[in-house]
């Protein structure tokens, strides 16, 4: 019967630290409770299709050791550790398993960071008393659902959870951070008889993950699905050519977060596209010079976060000033790869406003074409490109004075070229994005402007 | 092979006493009337060896947890956890029994009673023989059922500095092949190799089975760059270390099309004759009818496939037949089984063999346990999840269009100017809208039946997009290929090709999938 071999974090730090050959080594628990609900109607009713709770624990061991004869070398290995099994043939395992690896020698930082400034990464309600949290959110739901509309609510999905880690290292530094998310989808649909007796319909999704439970306007979101599901029918394929394009403030987070992979010191060691200090950013800007701050003390930020994994203290970072590039992003050990001080490698991408208001955005060429929902964007951070089916767009005739809603066809953009000549609002949003991976690092945060306007972007129909 | 020299991944004995305690827990999720209850148990590990031009990693991860079930005839609750001592899981049981006991049914629901099938009812579908040969004879409710994949080479015979050992030789000889194709060492500014071995291991019980499966997935990926262009290939499936092997002519193949990348030309935006590669075809598929007949999605209203399936209206031509299948032991003519391949899913149920569309016409989705249950239609084997602490959805295993009678000299022949698309860039799915967004990372221009060797990639320099409202696009098919599409005598193998891939239920919820099929040839796709 599986069951707890009876070993704690002590005992495995004891035995870590007496090894002989281990060269450092870098632990995190993590202890995450989630609870998950989907909704969606029974015939007239609204019903639970599903209710989960799950309670799970993750210990991974990042384990360096000496190569024999090797002094300029070492051996790595990350390995999940559990509880189930002893400890000692799993630490065995491991060390003989790091012997057979091969890295450039490194060293976790000999000072450690003593004081490390508080930060607001755990919305207290959720931290407190999830049950309450789910049960009002789904109250929420409920009624947004129950509101009258000319559409049909499909389902919805809500998610909360709690992570509490512990991070410690072998160079005695320990570090524990607490981060909660939500996770509230909507789907509605619109559908209508044609003269034919047949039926048309088509729907609009929103997603939305967050940190804080005010920064997730559960009503807002329900309403402009709706809304937006509504005008679902009313559309039409663009018509090929090159267009101004306003993109939204979840779309810039990904199509300029890509570009940040390119600052790495990782992309620089390894023979990776990467951009140095001093480049410019975007070849010949015009438009509204990008500057970007990496930020890892941004109120309830998805990456927000007081030391890196290798324990380097994070401070915001200012990695583009007016389109300059101006740090290679590095922990300890590229930092000492690359023979340079350690940097800010966590953090939120905090970009500077500019001065447009949307309205103006709009009216800003003959025609714009404004993107409500993208299919699926796909950024390749080699090439600093993306592409994407229109899933819903607005196209702006400035010229006839109407509104046009457009569907399909596809997009094709690069940083390089279509940000030449961009201009960012005024206004600001906060977006957090969190992927599969349930690590520290599983969050991507955002706060800038809440439209980007591109120019000469190609689109086929 | 015989049946006596037949390899099978075993159930470890380490599991032995958790299957024996966990039919204890069965009273308990059904302690009311009218309850369904069951347990999934999982163990993962997965080990990723890699090598690149500065360095070697080694990964190693371990997953265990386990998902106690009550179906009370509104609402699927689950209870997820990691902690498996006898007494703490039989505490877990309770209380989460008394949770589920204690919430008000939803106002107005309809209450849907379900009960699970016996071996005699099970018996009766119609079974892959992988599956049926390893049932044993006058199995009931408390026979423990093993199902073990079949392999060959022993994922567990190399130890770590071998596996390292095959990975550099397999650098060395990308830099050696280099100048094959016109390239020098230099210019592969990076470098990449990785060979992923999963051992997944999974035990299900209800009132009526006891079923445990051990698969081997094995995967070796090898990535070449220059500059920022970019080729990889991911030959993967289920098996052993059979399957981590990258022949010379598909070396070449890769770099030299790593060549062509460099000197790539943009994409004027517009409609092409276009012959879609199996990965390609595979996403096509999966994009388009896949997506659209998971049951879940129909359940919530929000795919358009379930309306078009019960008017019958035809939504693709004589060559839109797409199946899924989770029970291919036989990736074409690999002696290993397909990707997104299983014995059973993480609800109990038996895999199989299913038609979704066949010449134009939508058949019945793909079900979970309670999107059948509430759409009152057969359940099948794809309710899956990225993890145990993760949710169940309906999700596809493998994906692909059937096979045609050409063979891929006759397709290029019927192009006069067109492309050939063989490198996939993901895709998305639009269940509702019947959009569809498969991405192409570089097309091949073929004109007069040849490849001219120009390469040519997005407007932007980016990825391409195939897009376009779905029953267009399956009304453009001209022509497919063979399975054995080299080769004109008749197919030899029983299911095309299927690659190693992953799929997201809109934006998250990431798991395993087969993508492939035989190459496809469209008419007038619209590509940008």
């Amino acid at each position: 019967m599986s069951t707890n071999a009876g070993w704690n974090l002590d005992q495995l730090k004891s035995l870590l630290s007496a090894r002989s050959g281990v060269r450092a080594w870098v632990l995190s628990q993590e202890h995450t409770l989630r609870r998950e609900r989907y909704f969606l109607m029974d015939r007239e009713a609204f019903a639970l299709d599903q209710d989960r709770e799950t309670r799970s624990e993750a210990l991974q061991l990042r384990l360096m050791v000496n190569l024999p004869g090797k002094p300029d070398r070492q051996g790595e290995i990350v390995k999940k550790l559990t509880r189930k099994l002893p400890l000692g043939p799993q630490l065995e395992s491991a060390y003989q398993a790091a012997l057979q690896t091969d890295h450039q020698a490194w060293d976790l930082p000999k000072t450690i960071t003593q004081e490390l400034p508080v930060l607001k990464t755990a919305d207290p309600r959720v931290a407190e008393d999830m049950e309450r949290v789910v049960s009002d959110l789904t109250d929420r739901i409920r009624k947004s659902v129950l509101k009258k509309r000319k559409t049909q609510f499909n389902s919805s999905e809500l998610f909360v959870s709690m992570h509490n880690r512990e991070l410690h290292l072998s160079n005695g530094l320990t570090n524990r951070s607490s981060q909660s998310r939500v996770y509230v989808e909507a789907a509605y649909s619109m559908s209508r008889t044609l003269p034919n007796g047949k039926t048309e319909s088509d729907e609009y999704l929103s997603t939305q993950w967050t940190v804080s439970l005010d920064d997730l306007p559960v009503e807002k979101l329900f309403d402009e699905t709706s809304d937006r599901a509504e005008h679902s029918l009313d559309v039409r394929k663009p018509l090929s050519g090159r267009y101004p394009v306003i993109v939204d403030a979840e779309v810039a987070a990904t199509i300029l977060g890509t570009a940040l992979s390119q600052f790495s010191g990782v992309n620089l060691y390894q023979g990776l596209p990467a951009m140095k200090p001093g480049e410019s950013l975007i070849p010949e800007a015009k438009g509204d010079l990008l500057t970007m701050t990496l930020d890892p003390e941004l109120d309830f930020g998805a990456d927000t976060a007081g030391i890196s994994d290798q324990g380097v203290a994070q401070k915001a970072l200012k990695v583009v000033d007016k389109n300059q590039v101006q740090a290679t992003l590095v922990d300890a050990q590229y930092a000492q790869y690359l023979k340079q001080s350690p940097t800010t490698v966590r953090g939120n991408l905090v970009v500077e406003p500019g001065t447009m208001s949307f309205d103006e955005m709009k009216k800003s060429a003959p025609q714009v074409l404004e993107i409500l929902q993208f299919s699926s964007i796909f950024p390749d951070p080699n090439s600093g490109t993306f592409s994407s089916e229109i899933r819903l767009a607005r196209l702006h005739d400035n010229v006839r004075g109407t509104v046009e809603y457009i569907k399909g066809g596809s997009l094709s953009g690069s940083l390089a070229e279509n940000l030449q000549s961009a201009r960012f609002s005024k206004n600001r949003v906060k977006r957090s994005q969190f992927g599969s991976d349930f690590g520290p690092s599983g969050g991507a945060g955002y706060f800038g402007p809440d439209y980007l306007l591109l120019s000469d972007v190609s689109v086929v129909g | 092979m015989t049946a006596s020299k037949t390899l099978r991944a075993p159930f470890r004995s380490d599991l032995n006493p958790l299957r024996e305690f966990l039919p204890n827990l069965i009273p308990i999720l059904e302690s009311q009337p009218g309850w369904y209850g069951s347990l999934y148990y999982e163990r993962k590990s997965v080990k990723n060896h890699m090598a690149n031009l500065k360095q070697t990693n080694l990964s190693d991860s371990l997953s265990e947890g386990i998902v106690l079930r009550i179906y009370d005839g509104y609402t699927l609750f689950e209870q997820a956890s990691d902690e498996l001592d006898s007494r703490a899981l039989e505490r877990l049981a309770t209380s989460f029994a008394e949770r589920v006991a204690k919430t008000v049914p939803p106002e107005g629901a309809t209450r849907r009673v379900y009960a699970p099938p016996s071996w005699t009812e099970r018996l009766k579908a119609t079974l892959d023989p992988e599956i049926r040969d390893q049932i044993p004879a006058g199995a009931s409710a408390r026979t423990p059922v093993h199902f073990g994949i079949r392999y060959l080479e022993g994922p567990h015979a190399l130890g770590d500095a071998e596996v390292f050992a095959r990975l550099k030789v397999l650098m060395d000889r990308v830099k050696a092949r280099a100048v094959h194709a016109g390239l020098t060492e230099a210019d592969l500014t990076f470098l990449m190799t990785r060979q992923y071995f999963g051992e997944e291991e999974a035990i299900f019980i209800d009132r009526e089975s006891n079923l445990s499966q051990t698969l081997y997935r094995t995967a070796l990926l090898l990535m070449a760059m220059s500059g920022p262009h970019r080729v990889y290939e991911r030959p993967g499936g289920l098996g052993g270390l059979e399957i981590a092997h990258y022949p010379d002519e598909e070396i070449d193949r890769m770099l030299s099309e790593l060549a062509s990348l460099r000197n790539a030309e943009r994409l004027e935006p517009g409609k092409y004759r276009v012959l879609l590669g199996p990965v390609i075809t595979g996403i096509l598929a999966h994009e388009a009818f896949g997506h659209a007949q998971e049951a879940d999605t129909c359940v919530r209203g929000r795919s358009k496939a379930w309306e078009l399936q019960k008017s019958g209206e035809l939504v693709g031509n004589e060559h839109a037949t797409i199946l899924n299948n989770p029970a291919i032991f036989q990736n074409a003519d690999q002696p290993y089984a397909a990707w997104g391949s299983y014995f059973f899913d993480e609800e109990g149920w038996l895999a199989g063999e299913q038609v979704l569309l066949e010449k134009g016409r939508l058949r019945e989705p793909m079900t979970n346990l309670t999107s059948a249950i509430r759409l009152e239609i057969p359940r099948t084997a794809n309710g899956k999840r990225e993890s145990w602490s993760h949710g169940v959805y309906t999700r596809q295993t493998n994906t692909y269009f059937s096979a045609g009678t050409e063979t891929l000299d006759q397709l290029m022949k019927k192009i006069d100017h067109g492309f050939l698309a063989t490198a996939a860039a993901g895709g998305m799915e639009d269940p509702k809208g019947m959009g569809i967004q498969v991405g192409i990372a570089y097309l091949q221009e073929v004109k007069a039946g040849k490849l001219t060797g120009r390469v040519f990639r997005g407007p932007a320099g980016g990825d391409v997009q195939l897009t376009g409202y779905v029953p267009d696009v399956l009304n453009s098919i001209v022509a497919k290929s063979k399975i054995d599409f080299t080769d004109p005598g008749a197919d030899r193998s029983k299911h095309p090709v299927n690659d190693a891939g992953g799929c997201g239920k809109y934006h998250k919820e990431y798991v395993v999938a087969g993508c492939g099929g035989p190459y496809l040839l469209l008419d007038q796709a619209t590509l940008g």
